[in-house]
């Protein structure tokens, strides 16, 4: 029993799209699938599950307005309370109007930047990463599904031709 | 004959193996091969390749900035023998007195490690000069060892040349003449006596910069004595001042304090104050009533006010100061400044009249500050003509600088055999003389002065003479073959206790009192008439004074209190005059005042591109200028400064209008307080009526209701009711503008001194300035009634009036217990102490002068660039000598950071460990700021509130204490005193 | 799948496929420059070197070589600072706020609005740098700890704000930026051949990450855009506030006024767009990207420029009135000095450049013309720098006590600075257009068929 792995490159997202759902709608698994822009609807016509970055921007920008806080609080009150300008340094809360636009950056730059690190982790993009598209001109203007099937490709192919696919690769494993 | 030893450095060596030789030959074994790896005669063949050379490149850079690296060696070297009352880092304080001259005072200098770096105030008050004559003393201008001709020598050789040449005169019958300023020191007095003892034929003749010939002429006619009254202010209840500048430069420093007491609003009792002037001086910018006339009106004028007193009928202008001078006989004094013995006669008639001597101004105990004889000197100059003056000594005078006709005197000294000069310079009249022997600076000479009746204050040496000077006494005694003038000095005063006197700096001794003579003299009268043509007239600066110390930095730098220009002298003249003659003053685009230029001739003599400085107050159709400038051979900073108006003369002026553009540097722009309610002012009248006159507290509405801006705030407050809270009172009403405070300041805080150009960019440093403003025709109440609008209002404002009412308001730091400029510094670099003062912590200093931004009283001041040991700075601190007057307990800031008042934070902790290890609480006397101490009438006042025993509590709560820009609710803890006027 | 009504206009003219738009955007990249940006090129860099000797020589001597004394203390330095950040304003507004209001024409001139953004903060950030007495010890600013003992920062002061708000709004805008970059790098490297440019290839395989364009990559991708987005946008609104309170908070006659937070971030913007403008009017020609960057994108920034403009003027107007309406003096007269003072002139050139060349954009003939939107672009640039210099200078100038009245010129120290920042921000601007792909070509290509000449024609 050989294992191969089809490609199909299309020419147009829409023609790609309905293919995707097509052949999903006869229970063959698609591996992956290039594209040189955001397909829209691609996701869920593969079946792809909600991503988190969101949820984690909020809880890094919570860690930020936090750490702040802290910072601003040993500085200002706890390390060396000073009189500045007559302004109350007795406690962190008669103080705090003075900290809200420091807090507000805290909070900002720590959800934007590790939202981002998280972002290039989870994707493995690195500099000098090297791109793993079996084919270049799916940054281009072609987009390309790749199928790993057992056995038997005439009939994934013949499908493949059926919704649009302009050229197919067959690659043996 | 012994045979040298040889040994051997080996067997090679003893065997003679020639590479014993030739290792002696050459240094080196083998041949350094530097031309073949940096022959760049044949690049091509060099052993070097480009990497090589990059490499020895790469090195010797690194090599170079290495050492580049090391840290510069500050040597301190200690004491061998330690003198017992030297203690580093703990100064000593010694009573002298001072006298240059011009000036006189009793001061107390305070010495460092063997070094005076201040003086303040001791018996007499002092003023800006005085306080700057420290820096005088570390003048690496001065004369520093003596010189025949133009070429330098020593001692022994000029002595031994004078002596034998001294000789000759006295043998051949030649005639000695000693010219010298006032000498107010008995025992010089003696010494010159005994001088021409030893050597016959001598004549002393003294003289004075600026004269008072005339007064005491007057008061030899009128009462047979050759002197000076003193005058007691303090006792008068009206004062008429005619052109006397008795509170800035006329006669004695003492007279402010006594103004002063005479106007005390909170007593009820204030002395009238009339000033009737052409030029605006100090004196009349504080005047009660000041009226404007042509000085050629004064001897009219002073006639008919005598005549009126006599039952005669007054002029209009002077009719309410002749009757209120009628109705306080015996408790009033009259004062002039004319140099002409006739007007003086007059002055003496109507002070008799009033029967004012001997209760507000005395000649039984007679002031001997003044005693130049104009006679004398003319007379002295005819006989140097007539070459019937073989030898000429000079002390302290600079004839061929502050005669008006000078070219007589040269003449005249061409035809003079020996003429030699003791003075601190080698000045415009010094380098003309055969001999310059160098004089010592009082800081380091012994001396003694009888100011006035029964006062005799004695001089120190502070510090051991910085050149090869010696002191003309010494010098003198030197000449008859005689030493050690200390202890001729002290055998002078042998009944009293010497060290005792030498440590309080003065004692009293019963002194004969000079016989005075009713009143005997033809009481001269004058027709009340105005020349036509302009008027000149001489005036003197309170930073510059007849031009002694016009080589010092500080006091060059301190701004005119009246034109707040420095740097200069020029032409003061009514706007009026200026408009009809066309000349004008304007401001350029960063702000820097230029103006107008002419040609003026007084006397016959001429002066050319002479600036022009429109001066409200200034009457019209007169011109004064400034003496004291125009220097040519005072030192690199007093040089081709100004014009030397001496020169010129007082007299009617011919003025050819040349426009051009001179610039001025004025650090203050702007004149008038564009009806804000900056300086609060009211009248006696209205005083004594309410007490809150003129001083309503700016209140807010609140949810409580109306509240005073100091009560409105959203915070909680810092305590500041325990320990320590450091607060200043500035009273308007005795503060008079001398800047005294100012250079004190200066002294005491190494304020750099910044040269002309930077002051025309408004980029002065001075931590303390006064502030002059001039009433305005244009008020708002008018422009109310008047429906003027406010783009028309506040333009007119901008212009004072033609004779105006002055205020003087001192800014320094007002040290905000809410301060604005803590709040914005990035870095903290300035924030507020525990005892009130708002630091400044100027190595955490990083410069973004938000702080300078932020202050609404604008008293901080930034360092544009290095002001010491920076050559583009060549003032005091880029000089060897002049460093050593810089206070240790202060840091000199470096470039880049902000700066501004301490409240003398140093002195603060100073008396505060004093009183720690004596273990007694700090007493409020010694409780002092630099302006505070050096403040002649008391005006400032500092002190700790929490203290209930000192006296700024009380003035805190005050009716007349107010806080500048209250509204703001910076609340500081400097706050002013309303400024009250006696007048209707 | 966009969807789009046909009667609104063609974003991207001359019937592109999508290879056309990799073929378009990579040309800059991968051909030669032609001479306009050779000529533009030098004349930067001249300004730019010429900037930096001044900058050298004001750190060599000290600040006093400009021309601020002891009352105005702030005046070109801080004038340039607020400029040159409230122009790059108008990128991240582009990137972010357009981006969250789905508005498709922002495709075309994001990149180059950010990039704009960017080279314009790093201007801004130089003056507070420079502005210091002490340069070197910038670093005092930051709240490490130091062997000076337990020596903090003040948070109090709102330069400490500045310093956290722009060096965060920098960094996140260049995070921004490069997260939509990698996909076009990928684009440009993968169209690399490498045998003819293999260093090429390399240093944008390096720049792109590994990019391949995944499913699950390209949704993470939509999601961080969209969060970024989320967060620049109040972060944009938030640094002009910061900015502006510097003066707000101050106690300085005409500085201290409640109105300045949304009237200097509606400045930033109307002065970002004219920016842009005068950029892409350029670009568009420089690297010929007119069927990209089209008269439509012109008009639709002419029509936000109108807008904005107009609401700084009903600002000025506002402060004017509240300060007569206050009845405190000092305010009064602040205003009255700054319309009728020494400084009348520049109050003058601003509020001709600010309020009234705007008013123009009414006209569809000129809201619609290169040229006409070109020149007064140029305008705006001009009179919002005076809107900084009126506001700093002339209430400096004459504030509480007359006695410290003085007046401010600039030094060619001054000027030289200015120009050499000028002179930087093109000089970077114009290498980014040889070398980065200038169109966000991945998210133009999804609009293609909805928004593309070609395929509205067909429907």
């Amino acid at each position: 029993m050989s294992k191969n792995t089809l490609y199909g490159i299309f020419d147009d997202e829409e023609v790609l799209l309905a293919s995707v759902k097509e052949i999903r709608a006869n229970n063959i698994e698609i591996e992956e699938v290039f594209s040189p822009f955001p397909v829209h609807g691609l996701d869920k016509a593969l079946g792809l599950k909600e991503t988190r970055m969101a949820i984690m921007a909020f809880i890094y920008g919570c860690l930020g307005l936090s750490l702040g806080a802290l910072m601003i609080y040993n500085i200002m009150i706890v390390d060396w309370p000073q009189n500045i300008g007559g302004k109350p340094s007795f406690t962190f809360y008669h103080n705090m109007p003075a900290f809200v636009p420091i807090l507000f950056e805290c909070t900002v730059l720590f959800a934007a930047h590790l939202m981002s690190i998280t972002y290039l982790i989870k994707c493995g993009l690195f500099p000098g990463g090297t791109s793993d598209s079996p084919d270049e001109r799916t940054t281009d203007d072609k987009f390309l599904m790749v199928i790993n099937v057992d056995g038997d490709t005439s009939s994934v192919k013949a499908m493949l031709t059926k919704t649009g696919a302009t050229e197919i690769n067959e690659k043996d494993a | 004959m012994t045979k040298a030893k040889k040994y051997w450095k080996g067997l090679a060596d003893l065997n003679n193996d020639p590479i014993v030789e030739k290792l002696r030959q050459n240094e080196f074994v083998e041949e350094i091969p530097v031309d073949e790896f940096l022959g760049d005669n044949d690049l091509s063949s060099t052993s070097t390749s480009r990497r090589d050379f990059l490499k020895f490149l790469g090195f010797s850079t690194a090599a170079a900035t290495l050492a580049a690296c090391e840290t510069p060696i500050n040597k301190a070297i200690p004491y061998v023998i330690k003198p017992e009352e030297i203690t580093p880092g703990v100064a000593n304080y010694y009573a002298t007195t001072m006298y240059d001259g011009h000036d006189y005072a009793s001061v107390l200098v305070k010495t460092r490690e063997g070094r005076p770096i201040k003086i303040d105030a001791n018996k007499s008050a002092t003023n800006a000069r005085i306080q700057a004559s420290v820096l005088s003393l570390y003048d690496s201008s001065r004369l520093k060892n003596p010189m025949k001709g133009e070429v330098d020598t020593d001692w022994n050789t000029v002595d031994a040349e004078i002596i034998s040449k001294l000789n000759e005169i006295k043998n051949s019958g030649g005639k000695i003449a000693i010219l010298s300023s006032t000498i107010i020191s008995p025992s010089t007095t003696q010494l010159i006596a005994d001088f021409s003892a030893a050597y016959g034929n001598v004549v002393h003749v003294q003289m004075d910069a600026v004269s008072y010939s005339g007064m005491l002429d007057a008061n030899e006619a009128s009462f047979g004595v050759r002197a000076l009254p003193t005058y007691n202010f303090d006792k008068a209840a009206v004062i008429v001042s005619f052109g006397a500048d008795f509170l800035g430069n006329w006669l004695n420093v003492d007279y402010a304090k006594q103004y002063v007491t005479a106007r005390n609003p909170n007593s009820g009792k204030m002395a009238k104050h009339y000033q009737v002037e052409s030029a605006l001086s100090l004196t009349g910018s504080n005047a009660d009533d000041r009226i404007q006339i042509k000085p050629s009106e004064q001897a009219g004028l002073l006639s008919n006010l005598y005549s009126a007193l006599n039952g005669g009928t007054a002029d209009s202008r002077i009719a309410k100061m002749a009757n209120d001078l009628a109705n306080n006989a015996g408790k009033s004094i009259v004062v002039c400044n004319s140099n002409d013995a006739e007007v003086q006669i007059l002055v003496n008639a109507i002070n008799n009249t009033l029967g004012n001597y001997e209760n507000t101004l005395s000649l039984s105990t007679p002031s001997y500050l003044k005693q130049g004889n104009d006679r004398d000197v003319a007379a002295l100059i005819e006989e140097m003509n007539a070459g019937k003056i073989t030898a000429l000594i000079t002390y302290n005078v600079n004839p061929f600088y502050t005669l008006q006709n000078a070219d007589g005197y040269n003449a005249g000294l061409e035809k003079v055999e020996l003429t030699i000069a003791t003075s601190l310079y080698n000045d415009e009249s010094a380098a003309k003389m055969m001999y310059a022997c160098p004089d010592n600076h009082y800081l380091e000479s012994w001396g003694d002065a009888n100011p006035s009746n029964g006062l005799y204050t004695l001089m120190q040496p502070t510090i051991s003479p910085l050149f090869k000077g010696r002191q003309f006494q010494e010098s003198l005694m030197n000449w008859m073959g005689k030493s050690d003038y200390h202890t001729y000095l002290q055998n002078t005063y042998s009944s009293i206790d010497w060290n005792k006197s030498v440590h309080d700096g003065y004692f009293t001794q019963s002194q004969a009192a000079s016989t005075v003579n009713s009143f005997a003299a033809a009481v001269p009268s004058f027709d009340l008439a105005k020349a036509d043509g302009i008027e000149f007239e001489m005036s003197e600066k309170i930073s510059m004074g007849d031009g002694t110390q016009s080589n010092n930095p500080w006091l060059q730098e301190l701004p005119d209190p009246l034109s707040r220009a420095c740097w200069d002298n020029y032409l003061t003249m009514s706007a009026a005059t200026a408009r009809d003659l066309g000349i004008t003053n304007w401001n350029v685009s960063n702000g820097a005042l230029n103006g107008n230029m002419v040609n003026i001739t007084v006397n016959g003599t001429t002066l050319n591109n002479v600036p022009v400085m429109i001066q409200p107050g200034q009457a019209v159709g007169t011109i004064a200028m400034a003496v004291g400038y125009g220097r040519t051979a005072a030192g690199k900073c007093g040089d081709g400064i100004g014009f030397n108006a001496f020169a010129l003369g007082n007299g009617i002026a011919t003025l050819e209008v040349i426009g051009g553009e001179y610039e001025f540097a004025a650090t203050q722009l702007h004149h008038t307080m564009m009806g804000r309610e900056i300086v609060k002012e009211t009248t006696l009248a209205d005083f004594i009526k309410d007490p809150h006159a003129g001083n309503h507290q700016v209140t807010y509405a609140t949810h409580k209701g109306q509240q005073p801006a100091d009560k409105v705030t959203l915070w909680d407050e810092f305590d500041h009711s325990t320990g320590h809270f450091w607060n200043m009172s500035i009273d308007l009403t005795s503060c008079i503008g001398c800047a005294a405070c100012v250079v004190s300041c200066h002294a005491e805080n190494n304020v750099p001194v910044v040269g002309k150009e930077e002051v025309r960019k408004s980029r002065d440093m001075h931590w303390l300035r006064i502030d002059r403003y001039f009433s305005s025709d244009m008020t708002k109440e008018l422009s109310a009634e008047e429906k003027i609008s406010a783009i028309t209002m506040y333009t007119e404002m901008e212009d004072p009036s033609e004779n105006p009412e002055t205020v003087f308001q001192p800014v320094m730091c007002q040290h905000c217990n809410h301060a604005p400029c803590e709040t914005v510094c990035p870095v903290a670099a300035t924030s507020h102490g525990n005892e009130g003062q708002n630091h400044m912590a100027y190595n955490r200093c990083v410069g973004t002068r938000y702080c300078a931004n932020n202050c609404p009283y604008k008293v901080r001041r930034f360092n544009w660039f290095q002001y010491s040991d920076n050559d583009k700075f060549d003032f005091n601190m880029n000089d060897d000598h002049g460093k050593m007057v810089l206070n240790p307990d202060v840091v000199v800031r470096s470039r880049g950071v902000i700066e501004k008042c301490s409240m003398c934070i140093q002195k603060i902790q100073e008396i505060k460990l004093d009183a720690k290890k004596a273990g007694k609480r700090v007493r409020d006397e010694d409780a002092q700021t630099a302006c505070s101490s050096a403040c002649p009438t008391n005006a400032i006042v500092f002190g700790d509130v929490n203290d209930d025993t000192h006296k700024i509590q009380t003035l805190k709560k005050d009716t007349r204490a107010y806080k500048l820009l209250e509204h703001l609710n910076t609340d500081p803890s400097v706050f002013y005193q309303t400024k009250i006027r006696n007048k209707a | 799948m966009h969807k789009e009504s046909e009667i609104r206009d063609p974003l991207i003219l001359g019937n592109k496929t999508y290879h056309d738009i990799s073929k378009d955007i990579a040309r800059p990249v991968e051909g030669k420059a032609n001479k306009y940006w050779w000529i533009l090129f030098s004349l930067s860099l001249v300004l730019f070197l010429w900037g930096v000797a001044c900058m050298a020589y004001t750190i060599g001597t000290g600040i006093g070589a400009w021309g601020l004394n002891k009352t105005v203390n702030w005046a070109w330095d801080i004038t340039n600072f607020v400029w040159w950040i409230g122009i790059g304003h108008a990128g991240t507004l582009i990137s972010a706020v357009l981006l969250l209001f789905r508005q498709k024409w922002r495709m075309s001139i994001n990149r180059s609005a950010e990039a704009m953004t960017i080279f314009a903060v790093a201007q801004a950030a130089l003056f507070p740098l420079i502005h210091m007495g002490r340069p070197w010890l910038a670093y005092y600013v930051f709240p490490i700890p130091n062997q000076f003992g337990s020596l903090w920062v003040n948070f109090n002061s709102p330069l400490l704000w500045d310093v956290f708000a722009i060096s965060t709004y920098f960094s996140v805008s260049v995070v921004f930026w490069y997260i939509g970059l990698i996909p076009d790098f990928a684009m440009i490297r993968d169209r690399m051949s490498a045998t003819i440019s293999p260093m090429k290839k390399q240093l944008y395989s390096f720049l792109s990450f590994g990019w391949s364009g995944k499913a699950k990559h390209w949704q993470r991708f939509e999601e961080v855009s969209l969060v970024l987005a989320g967060l620049a946008t109040p972060l944009v609104f938030s640094v002009h506030s910061i900015v502006s309170m510097d003066f707000a908070t101050s106690i300085v006659p005409g500085w201290h006024t409640t109105i300045f937070p949304p009237y200097f971030v509606l400045g930033a913007l109307f002065s970002g767009f004219a920016m842009v403008e005068t950029l892409l009017i350029i670009m568009r020609k420089v690297v010929s990207l007119e069927s990209y960057i089209t008269i439509k994108h012109i008009e639709y920034m002419n029509v936000i420029i109108l807008l904005t403009g107009s609401l700084v003027g009903t600002a000025y107007i506002t402060e004017l009135f509240m300060s007569w309406y206050s009845g405190v003096e000092f305010e009064q007269y602040a205003f009255l000095n700054r319309a009728t003072g020494p400084y009348w002139w520049a109050y003058a050139i601003m509020m001709t450049c600010n309020v009234l060349t705007p008013q123009l954009y009414w006209f569809k003939s000129i809201r619609t013309s290169f040229v006409a939107t070109f020149v007064l672009s140029i305008f705006i640039n001009i009179g919002m720098w005076f809107e900084r210099f009126v506001i700093i200078v002339t209430s400096l100038h004459r504030d509480y006590l007359p006695s410290a009245w003085s007046m401010f010129s600039p030094t060619f120290i001054d000027i030289g600075i200015f120009l050499g920042t000028i002179g930087f921000f093109f000089t970077l601007f114009l290498l980014y257009s040889r070398t980065f792909p200038v169109i966000a070509q991945a998210e133009l290509k999804s609009i293609l068929k909805s928004s593309g000449s070609e395929y509205k024609n067909k429907k």
